[in-house]
């Protein structure tokens, strides 16, 4: 299941704009039906999140709305103003039809089913 | 407005550390659980510091802090001699496995502020905690007579 998900080196989707983007932290878990991506995304709201499965490599985009409201002044910041970026490769074939995914508190849960060719299965001995 | 660290005993290293790793290390979904148990390893060298965010307009000062995935009746907030606390626990869920550990960190009050009025809310994994200011300490325009 390590192997499962590897971190992409494609080139960046946007091109011609230069952005500064971090990587969420993220956890992967799998069981013998699905795949479970959870990304920490701070500061991002629901319409922040974009999500794209193409060629086999999950792009998880988050836009932080950290813009400090007007007549605000900061005082102390440790908090990164960033919007995230995860790209992760695949090499199971997802039921793309099947995907979800949701945003809690912070945190995009994304399900990924796998398509029924990868799912193990038992051979009854005749 | 002054910002102390949660545990003064700690070094102040271990916190430059937890930064050094939480980078170049980043795709290792796992790590970031080893240093955020360190403190349930090693009592008192420390538990994770929340990252705080404090800005102020003419009327509240607002700390905002980074709590992913940590629910509402998990944070708690305490005003203590002058000191604001904020604690949240943070549960993970691995398959089976249940873990969870705290998160804490402690700004220090500065005069002038209404403590009875301070509010906080939890809003996509950002806790923002508003203090505002007291009545004697907004800026104000003295009119010539």
């Amino acid at each position: 299941m390590n192997a499962t998900c590897s971190p992409s080196t494609s080139a960046p989707a946007t091109s011609g704009v230069t952005e500064s983007l971090r990587k969420p932290l993220y956890n992967v878990n799998g069981s013998t039906d699905a795949y479970e991506v959870r990304v920490e995304m701070p500061g991002v709201p629901k319409s922040g999140v974009k999500l794209d499965l193409e060629d086999g490599i999950l792009t998880v985009r988050g836009e932080r709305n950290a813009t400090v409201p007007e007549g605000m002044k900061a005082l102390h910041r440790e908090l990164s103003p960033l919007s995230y970026i995860l790209r992760l490769r695949l090499n199971t074939p997802v039921d793309e039809d099947k995907m979800s995914a949701k945003l809690e508190d912070g945190v995009l849960s994304i399900r990924l089913p796998l398509k029924e060719v990868a799912k193990p299965r038992q051979i009854a001995i005749q | 407005m002054k910002l102390i660290r949660s545990n003064p005993n700690s070094l102040s290293r271990v916190s430059d550390f937890d930064e050094w790793f939480r980078h170049p290390f980043a795709g290792l979904p796992s790590l970031s659980h080893y240093f955020g148990n360190l403190g349930e390893v090693f009592p008192g060298v420390t538990s994770d510091k929340l990252a705080v965010d404090v800005h102020e307009d003419k009327d509240n000062y607002f700390a905002s802090f980074e709590v992913p995935g940590v629910k509402k009746e998990d944070v708690k907030i305490e005003l203590q001699n002058g000191m604001l606390t904020v604690s949240a626990e943070k549960r993970e869920k691995d398959g089976d496995n249940e873990s969870s550990y705290s998160l804490t960190r402690s700004v220090s009050v500065p005069d002038g502020v209404n403590t009875e009025a301070i509010a906080a809310k939890l809003e996509d994994g950002i806790l923002t905690v508003t203090l505002p200011k007291a009545e004697h300490r907004k800026p104000r325009t003295i009119t010539l007579n």
